[in-house]
């Protein structure tokens, strides 16, 4: 495996499968680890799925006896280097010419530790050593009253803030899981939470569009910023749609993206449009993200490449990728992928981006730009 | 079969003509002659008046997000499975306060519908039949009113509570029983436009034009009287006791307390409406709560949606029980369907007739007992396979009818109950 | 049968039923008949019908309507002696005649079901035009049973089976009741139980008329067609029959003779045959037989009910009484009454106008509706006194649109160059909530008469009603407000609802009322409310 450097700008046309982990249930969330080894994803089998990029072995978090989606890493800090994969490939490589094949591989190398804490359905939190070889939950917190639908982990690494379904943002202490403040103020189900990478606000999104900018000092919100186009309340079946299904700080604090779905015509078979709506953190400014093609569905997660582009994903007949470079609010490349993505993660090199699949598979990709190219999208 | 005489003129036959909505005796003579309009079995009715309650699920309401939750299965969803009032029945989370409930509740777990479609499936839970060419079955509405209905009573004996839209008279819904028996419809609980006085037309001047038509059809039938004319006059006298009685459809009458209780939304206020009604003497009301066919986050829709329907429900129980009504009212929880056991790649559940639960509670039904199950992931039944023509005799019976029994409409035997089905003994009290 | 023989069968009936020479006038052998029903009850009977009764009676029923002040006024002060008869004949060259039974045919042929192929305007004016022309009764059923709808022409004829969608058993048992007056529902799968005269073999062989048709392209389509197989037979099995056995029949009409099919030549089974996208065109088809097999002379069935239905509208029940549970166990009140309206209807090459006439004529048409002292619960089928029927919401509309002068200031607004045509064009409009509101589950008759909830609070609060009361130029509430002698708003307000004169004491009670108003507009907008909404306006007595 022989990895280019990150580009300094991104040419998506050169995203290729580079992997894919097939898992017997339909997958839920994916989240890179902070070294980028490993892919985790969750799954409607309750489990944590741990992917180990270098290796290819799979190793399963058992522990919620419900859904999870959220994942957040408690990272050393300064965050561990990005993963040398090529470094025990090439010995690994050099190893087997010299030997042959069918002897015992090298063991691979060991990765830094790091914890994971997972959020799930019955609004439980669990910690969990992320490196681990035989990982069992270190500490369980019941933290919501119903779904605790999202973590995130402050950039120092002292905090974990959860939200959930009884309209309250909690925040933790990383290190024993001990419950340090509850942010009131949402009224609707809070859907997605991220810190600024300042550490000094958190901002959080519920079903109704509304999102809270939280000054950590205070416990009190700022000001409300609005993504209310990314909900309705759908008067033919009486429900209401919507919340941020993804969310992403830009790494430099200057903007926010939340992303899900707008133009919902009908909530019951998911007929709308993925939005993805960035937000200028200075004046609050939004910023509509559309996809290029005219594509039905919702879109799952979005991240900021530290390139500069900003990535979508998200599916419903069908699963894509989208692109957004510079200032052009609709998508500058559109990839098709092999499922529903129902969430992504890119690594924080951007090196590689990944989706869960509603048909149970992670696709990991890389800018190799070889190997098959990737299916467009048919035009309409 | 009993043969039907159209032509006969019995006292019987003339005060049928006189019947109300809501009555109990027939609209017409081919009904005035059904078993049910004997004396003796309607004095039998009076002692203790039963109602029927139905709520609607509408859209197909997921057995596993309700009564048959199947936690960590690969079907099972994300939701767990809590325990209930009743030892030994779980039921899912969403539903914590009917949970508590259970005792109260008997659950049908092994209902087959055989019909994954909206529209034939609404049809085929709310008429315990199959679609049939040339014969269109009365709904349980229509059915409860007629065979329940008290004479002593100006309400409209069948009433549905609809989420939205407009109200109105006569749903196509009692087919062969007639007109009085057809449901009024209370569009987000309005009551119908012309229940009320229009609002230039002062209590004074209704009370005077009224008296004015009365002293008139009072000469005239001195020397003009036909039991159709009596019909009609009575009918002015019926409607202005209706009318006395709007208030009955006002919710904002009840106590803010009571209000507390089923929760302050729409479907709270509809719950509340219906009791309200029931209380007031009206046969049977079905409320709808809207919506639940869920093809696409079938997850989230079912937390907001349960969410809404688990409060009001519990509390009417508690309201009925509270006011003694409960073992005189039947009620019942069921949808057009249930939903897949397969969650779909949009965490959607779909249509699905196949195996899933109704709930009831009340008159008749004997409380905790769960009859039928589904096998470990709800993909089948397993046990004791009903469909819905049980469930209809079940109702019937519950509320002490005889759902052997025949309607007469054109002097042809018309079973009022599917005689292929039979009643689900072991949900009676 | 050949052309020839079924001609040689015609005229011999014809000859046998035609009108007895030198006999006495229907309208009077009807008189006869019934009189001889009155038994012991003789002594009983009503008078004859006041001028203004009659009046009011004879419009409802030749016109659907109530006639006006000067209508009323005109014939109370006509002195002649056959003033009645006259009215008749100058009603029944109405336009109004026309309208009124057309509105008559489209419930018993229709029966209030949803409009869902041929338009109810289209419909409307093809039976319109049928009675103003007095298209014989036979005539007129023949192009219903026999159009299918490909000819735009003819294409509101063919709205009886295209509406019911050609559903086989739809239009089978609907034939049986409307056209023969046989409720045949039971014996589609059995013979009937109770009624000896309904067999399961006659329900099939009508249904073999039609089992080759269907709607093409398909029901789905609301400008579909009927067209028609070549080949299929109805097989039928009673659910009695332990046995199972399979039966089969050709068409043929209930105790008739099944029609002789010719065998097809292979090969030459259609003119136009089937294949994706065509309508197939049989070489022979059932269906054409059918009109000529329902309204044929040896199908006595047919004009039998046709009397009965004409004699059911003027009279408020049937000699057959359901008109359309006609067998053995539910015998006529008068057979031989009923057979003569038959024969005399077919005699009269099915003029509807012309039995319709003789009815209104008679005596016992003429008869009042107010119980004679002495006769308590008059039995109805013995027709002592007049039966108070209630108005079809067609009537009622109307009635209600003339009594308050609705219709005179319609009229007015049209000008001295009025036509009738014209005031209809204005007034028809009203009719849909009426019909939607009172029409329900389709017409009730004097015993299957209720009012509920909704239509009586439709009368008492609804807007149809009460927007006719609104002063308007030349309208009843205009007119009784510029009545300052309260005796004559009494008179003008009993004539123009009421179509009679107060009495004393009616002239007292709006005497009284508007003495005591304070606002004398509100207590006449009341007052007409009032006559509205009783019985004696509900019911054509």
């Amino acid at each position: 495996m022989d990895i280019p450097p990150p580009r300094p700008v991104l040419d998506p046309t050169t995203a290729r499968v580079e992997r894919e982990f097939k898992h017997v249930r339909p997958l839920i969330g994916c989240r890179f680890d902070p070294s980028g080894r490993f892919l985790f994803a969750t799954a409607e089998d309750d489990s944590v799925q741990r992917f180990d990029l270098l290796t290819g072995t799979r190793t399963a978090f058992v522990g919620h006896t419900s859904w999870a989606r959220g994942m957040a890493f408690v990272a050393p800090n300064p965050t561990a280097a990005p993963m040398d994969a090529s470094a025990w490939q090439k010995a690994q490589a050099a190893a087997q010419s010299l030997v042959g094949f069918g002897v015992a591989a090298l063991p691979a190398p060991k990765a830094a530790p790091f914890t994971l804490v997972t959020a799930d359905y019955h609004g439980k939190l669990i910690w969990w050593q992320g490196d681990s070889d035989a990982p069992k939950p270190l500490k369980t917190v019941a933290a919501h009253d119903g779904y605790a639908r999202a973590v995130a982990v402050s950039p120092d690494g002292a905090t974990v803030a959860s939200c959930g379904n009884d309209q309250k943002v909690k925040l933790w202490k990383a290190a024993d899981g001990t419950a340090i403040r509850t942010l009131e103020g949402h009224e609707s189900h809070v859907y997605n939470l991220a810190f600024h990478p300042n550490g000094t606000r958190l901002v959080s999104c519920d079903l109704k569009g509304v999102v809270k900018d939280w000054n950590l000092k205070t416990g009190k919100s700022e000001r409300d910023l609005d993504a209310k186009i990314l909900t309705k309340y759908d008067p033919g079946f009486m429900a209401d749609i919507g919340g941020a299904r993804g969310m992403a700080f830009k790494a430099d604090g200057s903007a926010f993206a939340v992303c899900g779905i707008t133009n919902v015509s009908n909530a019951f078979a998911g007929v709308g449009n993925p939005l993805a709506v960035t937000f200028d953190w200075d004046s609050g400014k939004a910023k509509q993200l559309k996809p290029k093609d005219a594509f039905q569905g919702t879109m799952w997660g979005v991240a900021f490449h530290p390139g500069g582009a900003v990535l979508g994903a998200g599916g419903g007949g069908q699963g894509r990728v989208w692109f957004w470079k510079g200032d052009d609010p609709a998508s500058a490349h559109v990839l098709t992928v092999p499922a529903n993505a129902r969430d992504l993660a890119l690594s924080s090199d951007g090196a590689r981006f990944a989706i869960a699949g509603s048909n149970g598979t992670a696709y990991v990709y890389n800018f190799s730009g070889t190997g098959p190219v990737p299916q467009m999208p048919k035009k309409k | 079969m009993l043969p039907c005489n159209y032509a006969c003129n019995t006292a019987d036959h003339a005060t049928t003509r006189r019947a109300f909505l809501g009555s109990a005796v027939g609209a017409t003579a081919a009904l005035g002659m059904a078993g049910f309009a004997n004396p003796a079995h309607a004095a039998e009715l009076k002692k203790a008046q039963k109602r029927v309650l139905v709520i609607f699920l509408e859209g197909g309401v997921s057995q596993l997000e309700t009564w048959d939750p199947k936690p960590n299965t690969d079907t099972g969803g994300p939701f767990k499975a809590i325990q209930t009032s009743v030892a030994g029945t779980s039921i899912c989370e969403l539903l914590p306060l009917s949970a508590k409930q259970m005792h109260r509740i008997a659950l049908v777990r092994s209902l087959n519908s055989q019909t994954d479609d909206h529209g034939v499936g609404h049809n085929v839970m709310l008429t315990g039949r199959k679609m049939e060419p040339g014969i269109v079955y009365p709904h349980l509405g229509a059915v409860s009113a007629r065979l329940l209905g008290s004479n002593a009573n100006a309400l409209p004996g069948h009433i549905r509570i609809l989420p939205k839209g407009g109200s109105g008279f006569n749903g196509a819904d009692a087919t062969f029983l007639g007109p009085k028996f057809a449901s009024v419809g209370l569009g987000d609980g309005k009551p119908p436009a012309d229940l009320f006085r229009p609002g230039n037309l002062t209590a004074t001047e209704d009370d005077e034009r009224d008296a004015f038509r009365k002293r008139l059809d009072q000469r005239f039938a001195k020397s003009r009287k036909s039991a159709a004319t009596d019909a009609y006059t009575e009918s002015f006298t019926q409607a202005e006791r209706v009318v006395k009685q709007a208030a009955v459809f006002d919710v904002d009458k009840e106590p803010a307390k009571i209000a507390d209780k089923y929760g302050r939304h729409d479907f709270g206020r509809h719950m509340l409406l219906a009791r309200r009604l029931l209380e007031a003497g009206v046969t049977y009301v079905k409320v709808s709560h809207s919506n639940y066919d869920t093809h696409h986050e079938n997850f989230d829709f079912h937390i907001e949606q349960l969410g809404e329907f688990d409060r009001p429900f519990a509390a009417l129980l508690d309201d009925l029980a509270d006011r003694g009504m409960l073992d005189s009212t039947l009620v019942v929880v069921m949808s057009e369907m249930g939903r897949t056991p397969r969650i779909n790649d949009r965490y959607g559940r779909d249509h699905w007739g196949r195996a899933w639960s109704v709930a009831l509670a009340g008159a008749g039904i004997k409380g905790g007992a769960v009859v039928g199950k589904t096998n470990a992931n709800g993909t089948a039944i397993a046990d004791r396979e009903v469909w819905s023509g049980h469930l209809f005799h079940t109702y019937l019976q519950a509320v002490g009818l005889d759902s052997t029994k025949n309607f007469y409409p054109n002097e042809r035997p018309v079973p009022i109950a599917d005689p292929k089905a039979a009643a689900i003994t072991e949900v009676l009290a | 049968m050949s052309a020839l023989s079924r001609f040689v069968a015609a005229v011999a009936l014809l000859a046998f039923a035609g009108p007895i020479l030198g006999a006495d006038p229907l309208h009077a052998r009807i008189d006869k008949q019934i009189a001889a029903g009155f038994g012991a009850n003789a002594k009983h009977i009503a008078p004859r019908a006041g001028d203004d009764e009659f009046l009011r009676r004879v419009y409802l029923d030749l016109v659907g309507t109530t006639p006006t002040v000067a209508e009323l006024n005109e014939f109370l002060a006509d002195s002649a002696k056959d003033k009645r008869a006259k009215l008749i004949d100058k009603l029944l060259a109405s336009p109004g005649h026309a309208r009124r039974m057309a509105w008559h045919l489209d419930v018993m042929l229709m029966e209030r079901g949803a409009d869902s192929k041929v338009p109810r305007a289209a419909w409307e004016a093809y039976l319109v035009a049928a009675f103003a022309e007095n298209k014989p009764y036979d005539a007129l059923v023949r192009e219903l049973l026999s159009a299918d709808g490909s000819d735009p022409k003819t294409r509101p004829a063919a709205k009886f089976f295209l509406d019911r969608n050609l559903e086989p058993h739809a239009v089978t048992k609907d034939i049986g009741r409307i056209f023969l007056g046989r409720n045949m529902q039971c014996a589609q799968c059995h013979d009937h139980p109770t009624v000896d005269d309904y067999k399961q073999a006659d329900y099939y062989g009508i249904q073999a008329f039609l089992n080759r048709s269907f709607l093409f392209p398909n029901a789905n389509v609301p400008t579909a067609v009927i067209a028609e197989k070549a080949e299929g037979d109805v097989s039928f099995m009673s659910v009695f029959d332990k046995n199972k056995k399979l039966n089969s029949t050709a068409p043929r009409m209930p105790g008739g003779k099944p029609i002789e099919e010719p065998k097809a030549e292979k090969g030459k089974e259609y003119k136009v045959a089937p294949a994706a996208n065509v309508k197939p065109v049989p070489t022979y088809s059932r269906r054409e037989q059918l009109a000529g097999a329902v309204t044929s002379a040896e199908n006595k069935a047919f004009a039998r009910n046709a009397a009965n239905r004409v004699w059911a509208m003027m009279m408020g029940r049937g000699i057959v009484h359901p008109v359309d549970v006609d067998h053995g166990n539910n015998r006529p009140s008068h057979p031989e009454l009923l057979n003569e309206l038959a024969a005399e209807f077919v005699a009269h090459k099915y003029d509807m106008k012309w039995l319709v006439r003789e009815i209104a004529l008679s005596d016992v048409y003429q008869r009042s509706s107010e119980t004679p002292a002495g006769l308590d619960d008059p039995p109805a089928d013995r027709y002592l006194v007049a039966i108070m029927k209630p108005l079809t919401p067609e009537q009622f509309a109307y009635a209600a649109m003339q009594a308050t002068g609705h219709t005179d200031a319609e009229r007015a607004a049209l000008g001295a160059k009025w036509t009738e045509a014209q005031l209809d064009a204005r007034l028809a409009p009203r009719l849909g909530p009426f019909r939607a509101m009172l029409g329900r589950g389709g017409d009730a008759t004097a015993d299957t008469f209720s009012s509920t909830l909704d239509q009586t609070l439709f009368l008492k609060y609804g807007s149809a009603v009460r927007g006719l009361l609104t002063p308007r130029a030349g309208n009843l509430t205009d007119r009784l407000n510029k009545i300052t002698n309260p005796d004559a708003v009494a008179d003008e307000l009993f004539a123009a609802v009421f179509s009679r004169r107060p009495t004393a004491d009616e002239r007292k009670d709006v005497a009284d009322a508007l003495k005591n108003t304070t606002d004398r507009g509100k207590t006449i907008n009341e007052m007409v409310w009032a006559l509205v909404a009783s019985a004696e306006f509900r019911f054509n007595h």
